[in-house]
Formats: structure tokens, sequence, C-alpha cells
């Protein structure tokens, strides 16, 4: 592709215009909305129903602890049922779950995000040592497995500190290394481009050209990088809860109500359709969304797209 | 104690009924008193990753895997429903003590030998003993390392010492000599490292529980690191010389590295080789009420009855857990029932208002803060004002990360919570939660525990977790709880060697203790376990709350 | 920088040279990176707060006694001691203990696990081949299978199949393996007992069975990676298919079959290629849920276990080994890249 033709590209009519004409932007945007308002005003529609994610209510389990009645305790009053074992309220659990999966999720890509964008620029732009010792440092931070480290923190960590935010700072720093790549790969080329060579020939500053030359060009394949990474940072914390070291309980979390629903399924199969769902709902939003966006907003893969 | 599930509970499996020594009433469970078959390979399923059978790194029970290979002076015996009584398994009885109970002597039987053929003297006795001492080996039960002259300072036989206080004038005697009278000695000595060791064989000590020479009716055949170990008949096991173990499978494979509830699910299925398998493992919640809705699943469910106490540990020195008032009154507030469900409903468990462990010979029932079976808030909140803490208190529960004693402990959150005090969970890893509670100086308020005693004497419930002596160091004494009137009638009844006075005693210290209310009883556990269909002779006894491997059969085809 | 024929003889030994300098210096580089791993995993679970040595405590487990055994598992050295025996063990092997219970390590030794009586540098060959048969035989599966849905898809642009395939690509990326793996386990385990659900088998003991007892992990982690490649390619086959050179080979009259497999294929293949070296490094990561889930015996659940139960040592000598994979694999991409890619070879001349 030719520099005129990405040009011209970009220019193609407004980009709200065109978001909205792609259809998975439109239909992903619309699913990430949903929870969005969801995780937002989740006390709002647990209020609704009457029902929060903490009590008990151990009549309405059977003898054997499942949820007596169809569909795993589906009443008027418990709109999605109940949870084996402790009769908590399934509607208000996946709510407020909404709020864990996407705090972490979307917190720790922006750390990834604020910290790959940081190391990648600096490593393109000034090249040499800079650039081999940053190189460096990003082989060791992939060379860790990062979820065995991510279980590991949990435990070194003392109690005082909230696992929330331990999680985001965690799963966030074991995403830098890819968008940093990336970032790397774009500077290097964009640092031979004819107005920062101008630039810098004209003498401006390093930090000048970094955040008003090569930042907004990069600014496109930073939001599509984020957005394509959100649905992994989600998973990686519903893989945590999962394995038992997230949010710790009764705070809800789908990866927490999975790992629980699954020994459930022949029992109970709606105590994993219900978080499962959700999460799974989620993930092939921002996945949808995060394609669509780049197949607008990245030039290179413009008329890939029907 | 904390029983480490899968590799100390896989056991024997098999020990075939015999004839006319144990005569079993019948029973409901019509597995449980077949008659004695041999032959078959029996699969015993855990989620373990490791396992050996090296006696002085054992923690298990004898009537599990260990007590498959090696056979110890004394062995348990005990039968569905009935609770373990001691009795001679290489000695000829179970002891005669002299001395006031500070020396205890033991003959061994004649005609016992290893599964090469050396004869088993009272040597291998000492050997074994003395070689639970060494640094390079520690890590098994220890009772028995304070009760002996000079084991604190002893350091193993690879020191080119040996240790004084136990004496082997002839091959078939062997003489112990204690600190302090011990009426429950011939229990200490059913324990893993009363097993003979043959010397020439420890030859590599570390490695020595991969292969150890056996006095069992089985031997190591072959060991693969977390996938399987297999054993094999002992041909120089004799039948006459063995009460308790019956030697029924051929083969015997623990399969190690099982997911608990695929292994559950497998043996729901009964497919192929399931039908010969049981699990070591509890059966989870999920697939208990999964069997309960299948007929042909439930007959094959076996429960215990009533077993380990679960309670919540009150740091009685820390803040305002000082006050027994405030501790008097969370003994209202808890809730026994949502407990209950959360462990799975009541196929697993029964509320619990005493210190000494059901299955025990001299418990009493009792209750000193009757509070109904979800518990009474209004008297509870009522407690707490007149302590002066209506509001304001706010406390951190520690707890091990599993999924069964997380739930556990949101089911003590929610109920205490009802009266106004505010709980923090803390789920830990449970090494770390061991660290916290055991070490250290006491830096946490609550903390969810159970216990089972290693043996079924009420000295093993008590002094552990309520004598002063074992507050940190290592000790299960997590309530922190210090108070010298107990210490005193504590070492007066371990001392006692009248069997009846020493029950009567021991009750008298549990509700002794209980007035002081440093912990909250919470519910006996009882424990289920799944088996396949061609498997027979499956039971568990009154205490301990496991299967007897040593007395499973197969049904012969 | 254009060598004009003189000397040609020297000219090449000296791009020879200048290639194993090239070489040296990231092997150097690499070496580095895994002294710095390893000091960093070594810090780090040294100063978790559970004591490994209480594990061999025993019960009831005394000061004295938790002493003894952090002696002799060698704990009680301030730990740059302990990193540095480390590092020698590596090289020389290692003694625990004295005496006849004294447990050597034998060079080279990567640590000794205390708690299953092996040395890591043994648990890590057992656990091999169970890590291997599962990633590779998964990464194999999901390569043809992306890459070939990949080329259809882009081949059929806009039809029905395209948007059906990435449609069924973009759900599988959006499941977590975990759920899908139960899922499976369940369904095709024990609902219709088609497939075993736990377990590996050797290939040594049993082909059939080996193959048997992969089939699901196989399916379950090709079906949800599958996806990148997908796109991957969907992507490049795209790019390449509007290049000039294709529609010059296609104006020479050549078959689409010859056009499609000989010049745009090749070109398509070079950045998946490079993703897929790097992913294969990786593969330990993506494997530890696999492995818990399926009961497999591998790297993975070594790994798992060891955080649980703070085996240091089996901690610090998977993590390397692990590293060391994913620092091979980005080497070999980087060389092979290097040597494939006409441009870069070019460039590099």
């Amino acid at each position: 592709m030719t520099t005129a033709a990405v040009e011209a590209r970009i220019g193609q009519g407004p980009l709200l215009r065109r978001l909205l004409r792609d259809s998975s932007v439109t239909v992903g945007g619309a699913v990430i909305l949903l929870f969005v308002l969801t995780a937002i005003f989740a006390p709002v529609l647990a209020a609704l129903e009457g029902q929060d994610p903490y009590t008990y209510h151990l009549d309405t389990l059977g003898p054997d602890t499942a949820p007596a009645g169809f569909g795993g305790g589906i009443s008027a009053d418990h709109w999605l049922g109940v949870e084996p074992l402790t009769g908590r309220d399934m509607f208000a659990i996946v709510v407020f779950g909404a709020r864990t999966s996407l705090l972490v999720g979307v917190a720790a890509t922006i750390v990834s995000v604020l910290l790959g964008v940081l190391i990648g620029i600096v490593a393109g732009y000034f090249g040499g040592w800079t650039d081999r010792i940053i190189s460096r440092v990003t082989d060791v931070v992939f060379g860790f497995p990062g979820l065995i480290f991510m279980i590991t923190l949990g435990a070194v960590v003392p109690d005082s500190f909230p696992k929330p935010i331990l999680l985001i700072i965690v799963i966030g720093f074991f995403g830098w290394p890819s968008i940093a790549r990336v970032i790397r790969g774009q500077t290097l080329t964009l640092r031979e481009r004819n107005y920062v060579v101008a630039a810098r020939a004209s003498g401006a500053g390093s930090g000048h050209i970094l955040f008003s030359q090569l930042l907004p060009n990069l600014v496109a394949t930073i939001i599509v990088f984020a957005t394509i990474s959100i649905p992994g940072k989600i998973g990686a914390e519903a893989a945590l809860s999962f394995l038992g070291v997230g949010v710790p309980p009764p705070t809800p979390a789908w990866g927490r109500s999975i790992g629980e629903a699954i020994n459930w399924i022949s029992v109970d199969p709606m105590f994993l359709v219900v978080p499962g769902g959700a999460l799974f709902l989620i993930t092939l939003a921002f996945n949808l969304f995060g394609d669509g966006l780049r197949d607008v907003l990245d030039p290179r893969t413009v008329g890939s797209r029907a | 104690m904390r029983r480490r599930l899968a590799i100390t509970a896989a056991a024997a499996a098999a020990a075939i009924v015999i004839a006319g020594c144990n005569a079993n009433p019948t029973t409901p469970n019509n597995n449980s008193s077949a008659p004695a078959a041999k032959g078959g390979t029996l699969n015993i399923l855990s989620s373990g990753t490791e396992m050996n059978f090296d006696p002085a790194t054992s923690q298990s029970l004898a009537i599990t895997s260990n007590g498959l290979v090696n056979r110890r002076l004394t062995a348990w015996q005990n039968g569905p429903g009935k609770p373990a009584t001691v009795v001679p398994d290489l000695a000829t009885d179970t002891g005669k003590a002299s001395d006031g109970g500070k020396t205890w002597t033991f003959h061994l039987k004649p005609g016992l030998e290893f599964n090469d053929g050396t004869p088993i003297t009272s040597e291998a006795i000492k050997y074994g003993v003395e070689r639970s001492f060494a640094p390079e080996l520690s890590g098994g039960l220890s009772y028995h390392k304070g009760l002996l002259v000079g084991g604190d300072s002893y350091k193993g036989p690879y020191s080119g010492k040996d240790l004084a206080s136990i004496q082997t004038p002839d091959d078939n005697t062997i003489v112990f000599k204690l600190k302090v009278p011990y009426g429950d000695w011939p229990w200490i000595v059913s324990m893993p490292a009363f097993a003979p060791v043959e010397k020439s064989k420890d030859t590599k000590p570390a490695e020595y529980g991969k292969h150890p020479a056996a006095s069992g009716p089985y031997m190591v055949e072959s060991y693969q690191q977390g996938v399987a170990m297999t054993l094999t008949r002992n041909p120089h096991w004799k039948q006459s010389t063995d009460e308790v173990r019956v030697g029924g499978p051929d083969k015997i494979v623990f399969k190690l590295g099982q997911d608990d509830t695929v292994a559950a699910q497998t043996l729901i299925s009964d497919n192929g080789d399931a039908k010969n398998s049981f699990g070591a493992d509890f059966v989870p919640a999920a697939q208990l009420a999964q069997a309960r809705n299948n007929p042909q699943v439930a007959s094959r469910l076996v429960t215990s009855q009533p077993g380990a106490v679960n309670f919540v540990a009150m740091n009685t020195q820390r803040g305002a857990l000082k006050n027994v008032k405030v501790r008097q009154a969370l003994e209202y507030a808890i809730d026994r029932k949502a407990f209950i469900a959360a462990s799975g409903g009541p196929v697993s468990g029964s509320p619990a208002t005493t210190l000494i462990t059901p299955g025990i010979a001299g418990r009493q029932e009792y209750d000193l803060y009757p509070a109904g079976e979800d518990g009474n808030v209004a008297k509870a909140k009522q407690l707490l004002a007149a302590a002066g803490h209506a509001h304001d208190l706010k406390f951190t529960l520690i707890t091990s990360n599993d999924s069964m004693a997380t739930a556990q402990a949101q089911a003590v959150e929610q109920g205490l919570e009802r009266a106004g005090v505010k709980i923090t969970l803390l789920p830990l890893d449970s090494n770390a939660v061991s660290e916290r509670v055991t070490q250290g100086k006491g830096d946490y308020d609550m903390y969810l525990g159970s216990w089972q005693p290693d043996f079924p004497s009420p000295n093993a419930n008590i002094e552990p977790l309520y004598d002063s002596s074992q507050i940190g160091n290592g000790g299960y004494n997590t309530s922190r709880y210090d108070n010298p009137a107990v210490d005193k009638a504590i070492e007066q009844a371990t001392a006692e060697v009248d069997r009846a006075k020493a029950e009567q005693d021991w009750a008298a210290i549990d509700k002794q203790i209980m007035q002081d209310a440093p912990v909250i009883p919470v519910s006996y556990a009882k424990n289920s376990f799944l088996h396949g269909s061609n498997v027979q002779n499956f039971f568990i006894g009154a205490f301990p709350a496991y299967p007897n491997y040593l007395k499973v059969t197969l049904k012969q085809q | 920088m254009t060598a004009v024929g003189a000397g040609v003889t020297s000219d090449r030994s000296r791009r020879v040279l200048a290639y194993l300098r090239f070489l040296a210096g990231r092997f150097g580089g690499m070496l580095l990176v895994l002294l710095i791993i390893a000091l960093i995993s070594y810090l780090i679970f040294y100063v978790l707060p559970s004591d490994p040595a209480r594990l061999s405590c025993g019960r009831p487990c005394t000061p004295d006694r938790l002493a003894e055994a952090r002696a002799f598992m060698g704990y009680d050295q301030s730990w740059w001691r302990q990193f540095l025996a480390y590092l020698v063990g590596i090289v020389a092997g290692r003694t625990f203990g004295s005496g006849p219970a004294a447990i050597t390590c034998s060079a080279p030794c990567f640590g000794y696990s205390f708690r299953l009586n092996e040395p890591v540098t043994e648990l890590i060959l057992q656990r091999i081949p169970v890590t291997f048969s599962i990633a590779i035989g998964a990464a194999v599966l999901w390569l043809i299978l992306g890459v070939s849905t990949g080329v259809v898809s882009a081949l059929r642009r806009g039809s029905l199949i395209d948007r059906t395939l990435m449609t069924i690509s973009i759900a599988g990326v959006s499941a977590p393996a975990y759920l899908a793996g139960l899922l499976g386990i369940f369904i095709f385990g024990f609902r219709l007992n088609m497939v075993p659900v736990s377990g590996y088998v050797p290939f040594t003991q049993s082909p059939v069975d080996w193959l048997w007892h992969l089939v699901l992990p196989w399916i379950v982690l090709a079906l949800l990676n599958a996806a990148v490649y997908t796109r991957l390619t969907r992507g490049q086959m795209l790019d390449v298919l509007s290049e000039d050179y294709i529609r010059t080979a296609r104006a020479k009259g050549l078959s689409e079959r010859r056009t499609i497999g000989r010049h745009a294929l090749r070109n398509v293949l070079i950045p998946v290629a490079t993703v897929f070296g790097l992913d294969l490094g990786s593969l330990l990561g993506g494997v530890v849920i696999t492995e818990k889930v399926f009961s497999m015996q591998g790297l993975g659940s070594l790994l798992l276990d060891a955080v649980g139960n703070l085996d240091l040592q089996v901690l610090v000598g998977v993590t390397l080994f692990s590293a060391f994979l994913i620092i091979i694999a980005n080497f070999v991409v980087d060389i092979s890249y290097g040597l494939l890619d006409p441009r870069i070879k070019a460039v590099t001349r």
C-alpha cells in the first residue's frame, strides 16, 4: 500500500458513519454497552428484583442442597434461579459479577496499554542500545509463565492490599510486551517519515516529536489493540477466579461461579449457563467490536472485508 | 487434625473379612459383609500427586494405604459403624505397662518375615523408630518423639548413635521408656513410625519409601511418579498372624492426580475399570446430589458417621475476643444450618456442640449455648450489647481457599453478620494458613478449622488444641487458649492409666474448656465415598471417618 | 551496502563472521535473560510468607524440627547464597545434608523436590512427553485448521462461507478453555462415553490409547486457538492477493491453483510461521489449565502443584525451562525470519 493510497482511505467518509455501517461494530458495541450499563446499575437492577448477591435463601434448596424447582429455582423472586448450597440469587450474582469482570478487565488493559505504548515508543524511536535492552527486557517478561506468577503474587502480597487492585496490576503487567512490540514496529516505520525527519532536522526535541508527531499517528493502532486486549484480560481474571485466586468470596465473580458450576452440571445446569453465558457473551462482544474497529480504522486491512 | 486427603486416606483397600475372627453383624449396607474373596485388581482413585510408603514420613491413618504395606506393633480393628479398638499386630498383645505407665514392654509373634524372607526382629522396629528422628526424614506423625526419653535431642541413627530408651533385650522383645506416664501408648505404637525397617535396604534413606521392605500383605511393584503406584502380593505375609488385614485383591493400583470431580463422575458412571475402583477423596457436594437422585449410585455411596469437628477458633489473646462475653455471644450467633448446607447438606454433617468428637469412647453430649439449628440472633445481640460491643465488632476470618472451606466460611460470615458483627474473609492457600495460625505471633482474629484426632482417645482431641504448650511453634492451639487450671487437668488425665476414670476426666475437661468458649464448634463432618459395583466389604467404622482399606475385596466373576 | 565484485571470497567469509558474531551475541543475550529470570523467580518465591520447610516438618512441628528441616534443605541461608548454590548446582551437581542420608542431585541439577523426592531434572524429563504431546498436537491441528479456513475465507470473501467461518472463529476465541474442556469431558466423555475423560497414556505403551486420550484436549485447544490463525491468514491472504506480482501471474495465464499455491501462499505463510513459532514457545503457559482439567501430569500441572505446595526448587526449575523454550522459540523465529524473508536478506547483505 502506498502512502498516498493509505492517506486516501483514511479520509474516506466521516469516521462515525463508517463505524456504524460495520455490523460487527454495531452489534458488538451494543452488547458491550448493555453489559457496562448492567455493571454500573447493578445495585439498581438487583433492587428491582428485590434481592442481593449475599443473602442465603436455604428454603429454596431441596434436601440434596440443589435448588428446588425448574431451571435451577427460577421463580418470580429469583429470575435466574439460585445457587446450590447457599440459595443466593443468581441474577444478582451475575449483574454484580459484571462489575468485577469489567472493572478488572478494562483497568488491566489500561495498565498494559500505558506501559506498552511508553516502552514501545521509546524503543522504536531511540533505537540502538535502548532498543536492544528493552527488547531483552521484553523477552524476560514474555518468558515468565504469567499465570503462575499471578497465582504466586496473590499469595505473597499482604492481605491488607485490596485484591482487585493487585489483580489489575498483575494482569496488566503481563500484557504490555505484546502491545510494546507492535508499537515499536510501527514507530520504527513512522520514524522515517518525512515530517518526522524534517522536525528532527529543524531541531525539535525528542519529547516533542514523540508526543506531537508520532503518538497521534499511533492512536488508531492503540485503540484497536486496546479493544482487542480487553477480552483477554477479562478472560485472565476469570481464569484466576476459576483457580480460586481471584477476588475473594463472597464478592461475585463469574470465573469462580463457573468453576463451581461445572461440578453441578448434571444436577443444575442453569448454574453454569448463567455466568458461563455472560462471560462468553461479553468476550464475544469485545472481540466482534475490536475486529470491526480494526477493519475500519486500520488502513492496511481496508478492502479486506466485504 | 487437619487431614491431608488423598495420599493419607489412600490406604489399604482390601482386607478380607477373616472368617470367625471378627464376626460382623449384618448391616444395612449389603456390600460390607460379603464372604472373603481373593483375586482381581483394585484401583484407588486419588487426587494426590505423589505417594510413598516410608513409615518415617507418613501421617496416614492405620487403616489406610500405608497399612497395606507396613504392619506396626499394634493395629486398629473396626467394623461397619463400630468404633476402632487397638488390637495386637506384630506384637502378641497391646503392651504391658510397668513403672506407673512409664515403661511399656511388647513381645513379637513368632514367624514374622519381610517380603524377602528375612525375619522381622525387635531390632528392625527399633531401627524404624530411630530413623523417624532423622532430620532428612522428618514429616511424619511425631507423637512418640516427645514422649520417649532422650527423644528431644536425638537426631537419628545416621549420626551413628542409637536411642537408649528403646531397648531390645532379645530378638522378640522391645521395651520403651517414656518421660511421663502415658496411658494411650498402645495407640501410639500403631502409628507408621513403628513399622519394622530392614536396615540393609535402607542404603538411600530418602528413597526407601519407593521400595520399602514390606511386612504387610502387599509390597511395592512399581511407581510412576505422579501417575500410579502399583502394589502386588507379599508372599511372606501370613494371614494367620494378622487379624486386621484380609489381602483380597491380587494387585492394587493407586491412580494419582485425579481431579476429584472427574473421579467421582467416573465412579458414578461405573464403566469398565471403574467397577473395580473406589475413590480415596471425599465425594464433592455436587456429586453427592447426583448420587442421591439415582438409586443405583446411591447404593454405592458410603457415608461415615459424624467424625471430624469443624470449628471457628477465636483468638482469645486479641482485641475484643479477649472478652469471654463477646465469645459467648458469638456462640449464639452462628448459623449451623447454613454451614451444613454449604458443606453439602445433612448428608455431609450434623451440628456440633462438644469438643470431643463422636465415635470416641467417653464422649458426653451437651450443649452449653443452645442456639437452635440456625442460631439465636436475638440472644447474641443482647449479649453483645451487654458486653458493650453492640455495633463495633470487625473480625477477619482465615480459611483455606479450597471450594468447600470457602463455602463454609461464607456461611459462617453470613451467620455472624446477622448479629451486627462485620466479618472479612481471608482465603489463603493451606500452607499459608498453617503458617499463620500454628506459627508466628497470632496476628489473626478467627480461623475456620477442622480436627480429627490421630487416634481415638479424648486426649487426642483436647491436648493438641487446648493445652497452652501448643500455642504457636507448630502447635494446633489456634484459639491461643491459655488456662493453667485446664493444663493441670490435662496433665492428670493423660497420666491416668485406668481407662474408665480417664474417660470421665476428659468429659469434664471438655465442659470446662467450653465455659470459656475459645472456639465455636459448628458441625461434625460426615464423609462420603463412592465405590464401583464390584467392590465389596467397603465400609466406614464409627472412627475414623474413612473407609477401612485393609478389608476391601473384589467380587470374583 | 553493495559489494562491487572485488574479493568475493573474503567478502563472504566476512559476512559469515559477522553472522556468527551476531549469533553469539544473541546467544549471550539469551543466557543473560535466563539468568535474570532465575534471579527474579528465586526472589519472588523466597519472599513468600509461607515456609516451604513446614511441609517436611511432621506433626506436631516444633521449632527445633523446623530449623533442622530448613538447614537440611538449605533454606536457612541468605537468599543470594541459596541462589548461588542453585546456579553452581546447574553446572556441578549438588548434595543436600551429609552422611548416609544425604541426597545427591547430579549435574545438571535444577533443584530437588523434597515433596516428590526427585531431582527437578528428572521430573521435567518425565513430563515433557505429556506437555509436548498435548501442545504440539493441538498446535499442528490449529495451524492446519486456521490456515485452511483462512485461505478459504479469503478466496470466497464476502460469501456465506466467509461469514460463517469468521463467526465461528470469533466464537471460538471467546470461549474460555477450561469451560470448553470441562463441557467436552462431560458431553463426550461421561454422557456419550466416546472418549476417555482423563489421564495420559505414553505413546510407547500404546499408540492407539495415546491418541484416544489426546483427542478431546486437542480438539478443545485447537478450536479455541485456530481463530487467531484464521484471521491472520485471511488478512494476509487478502493483502497478498491484491499485490502486483499476483496480478502479473494471473495476467501471464497461470492457473489459479498455481498462483495461489506457489506465489501467494509462500508470502502468507511467513508471518503465520512467525506467530506460530512464538506461540509454540509459550506453549507451557497455555496448557496449564488444560492439564489440570484433563488430569494429565505434564509440566503445567507440575507447576500448578508446586505453587500450591511451595516447592521452591521445582518452581524455579520449571519456570527456567519454560522461559528457555520461549526464548529459544523467539531466537529461532528471528534467525529464520532473517534467512527466509528475501527483503530482509537483501538489507543485511
